[in-house]
């Protein structure tokens, strides 16, 4: 079976976020990056199916060269080789349609990716790969299992869960606990050293205009009450607030 | 406006409240005509709209096949289609964009149209930052459960226009093996008020006090990442930056410390309140109401008063 991850790099969930006065846009000032905790689950489980059925495991990304730390830590962990597709995408689109390229020229039984990337949230590249190529699309994917020719899939839903059979090519969502996080090993560095990342360019362009970034301020209101008047709490929300 | 398209589950045959806000919103753009793709069955006459609204029910209510996608793909062709977000509607919404080559943007907080151009702003960072954005070419939009509708206008009800139902193999070769719906409590994603808890309850035997003030309420429970880690409570109730992501109108945080993971899923609520003995907790700085005290205390407390007013 040949498996492509799909990851993003973002900033780690505890980064303060900042505008870039000079452009008003996202700054990446002492930010530190991290594999997209939903894509990190959906490497992990690649690298088990790897493990347990025979799998060759590709991981893409699209983005600079400043994400290479992080796509060697993949091959750290297990993967077998890795694509970056070179550039700055701004759009869903323009990720989706990179990925879409690569598969065309390099056809894969499986797809998978996080749910969505912590950055952006759009959450919506697998179901626009899954549409541009026409394979099957579930998401968000709890847990997959091998079965026969196709997987058996616990995938969320609106208001509850679903078992599924799934056939292949198919491209996944991914979600916890599909997996658990797993810790590259000393070997794992060692060879991933001499492993390859192939560079590809990126060509889609997106109609999209981004105009500027800004930090949402929410005013709140920060009134303690103290604990022997905890009651009043239920006035004040009824008198300050119509949420009651 | 040219025409638009709005997909939207139903639930027992209606529309939710947000979907039939979606309508009037759109409506104020002044689109040539509206169609609603219905993803669930369909009771009701009429929609309060500035025109007739077609309507098109699927038959299948899960769409996971692109391949078997075609007819809907053709039933849209020339609309700019929106909905609110959800796991179906966004999954749908993806598809139907990149089976037709269109872009999507998703997550959308606010937008307007004129000289035929969107400008929008989307949500991002989990609602710690927004990006604006404009385009003239999009054709799909997914809308954040709590865009601000405050300021749309009232239509009166029309009847609905042209009724259809397109039957084809949504599920292509997928199949369902079994439905496993949540039963007994409120879906989070849709409720209004919120009562959350995390490990400062030391036990999940302690959980009676939270369902207690829960159901004062009318609210659902959600629990900190640490207590669904350590299957105090199910995964789906698990509220946070790699869980559910809530904007109730009211969400009460209780013995949970506000770690930025935790806020990363609750910030979109419109009033915060934090009860927790720990004084230095963090969460207290983004809160609306504090209460420093011992959940054990202070939950039954209000659940009592709760229940005096409702009495």
């Amino acid at each position: 079976m040949k498996i492509l991850v799909c990851i993003s790099c973002v900033p780690d969930t505890t980064s303060k976020i900042t505008i870039d006065p000079s452009t008003s846009q996202i700054s990446s000032q002492g930010l530190t990056f991290i594999v997209g905790p939903y894509d990190d689950y959906a490497l992990s489980r690649a690298i088990e199916l790897k493990e347990s059925n025979g799998a060759e495991v590709i991981v893409l990304h699209v983005g600079g060269s400043e994400s290479e730390a992080l796509i060697r830590k993949c091959l750290a962990l297990g993967a077998d080789s890795a694509v970056r597709v070179d550039g700055n995408p701004t759009t869903s689109t323009q990720i989706a349609n990179a990925i879409v390229s690569y598969v065309n020229q390099n056809p894969m039984d499986l797809i998978l990716m996080g749910k969505e990337s912590i950055d952006y949230n759009s959450g919506i590249v697998h179901g626009l790969v899954a549409g541009a190529l026409g394979y099957t699309h579930f998401n968000p994917v709890m847990h997959l299992d091998v079965a026969g020719d196709g997987l058996k899939l616990e995938v969320e839903m609106d208001g509850g869960k679903m078992d599924v059979n799934c056939p292949l090519p198919a491209v996944l969502g991914c979600q916890e606990p599909i997996a658990e996080w797993k810790i590259p090993s000393m070997r794992g560095i060692m060879t991933a050293r001499t492993k390859e990342i192939v560079v590809l360019p990126l060509e889609t362009a997106s109609q999209i205009q981004i105009v500027k970034a800004d930090i949402a301020e929410t005013a709140r209101k920060n009134k303690m009450i103290k604990a022997e008047d905890a009651e009043q709490l239920i006035d004040l929300l009824r008198t300050e607030t119509n949420v009651l | 406006m040219k025409k638009v398209a709005i997909i939207a589950q139903t639930k027992e045959g209606q529309l939710s409240d947000t979907s039939i806000q979606l309508i009037s919103f759109l409506s104020s753009f002044s689109p040539e005509s509206i169609l609603l793709v219905a993803m669930g069955e369909v009771k009701f006459a009429s929609i309060p709209a500035s025109k007739s609204v077609d309507v098109i029910t699927l038959s299948e209510g899960l769409w996971t096949d692109s391949s078997a996608i075609n007819p809907l793909v053709n039933a849209v062709e020339g609309y700019a289609v929106f909905g609110i977000k959800s796991i179906q509607v966004d999954n749908l919404l993806s598809l139907l964009a990149a089976s037709s080559s269109q872009e999507m943007i998703s997550g959308i907080q606010q937008m307007s149209f004129s000289g035929g151009k969107f400008s929008i702003s989307k949500s991002i960072f989990s609602g710690k930052a927004s990006l604006s954005l404009t385009s003239e070419t999009v054709g799909y939009f997914s809308l954040n459960r709590n865009f601000d509708f405050s300021g749309n206008a009232e239509y009166g009800e029309q009847s609905v226009g042209s009724m259809s139902t397109l039957t084809t193999a949504a599920g292509g070769k997928a199949s369902i093996l079994e439905l496993k719906p949540i039963t007994g409590s409120i879906p989070l994603p849709d409720a209004t008020l919120v009562v959350g808890a995390g490990r400062g309850f030391k036990d999940p035997g302690n959980w009676t006090i939270v369902e207690d003030l829960a159901k004062a309420l009318g609210a659902a429970t959600a629990c900190s990442k640490p207590v669904s880690d350590l299957n105090w409570r199910p995964h789906h109730e698990h509220v946070g930056q790699t869980g559910v992501k809530i904007s109730p109108n009211l969400y009460i945080a209780c013995g949970i410390s506000g770690a930025i993971q935790h806020l990363a899923g609750v910030n979109g609520s419109r009033i915060i309140v934090v009860i927790n003995n720990d004084p230095e907790a963090a969460f207290f700085k983004h809160a609306d109401y504090g209460i420093v005290g011992d959940v054990n205390d202070i939950l039954p407390r209000l659940t009592k008063k709760l229940q005096e007013h409702l009495n």
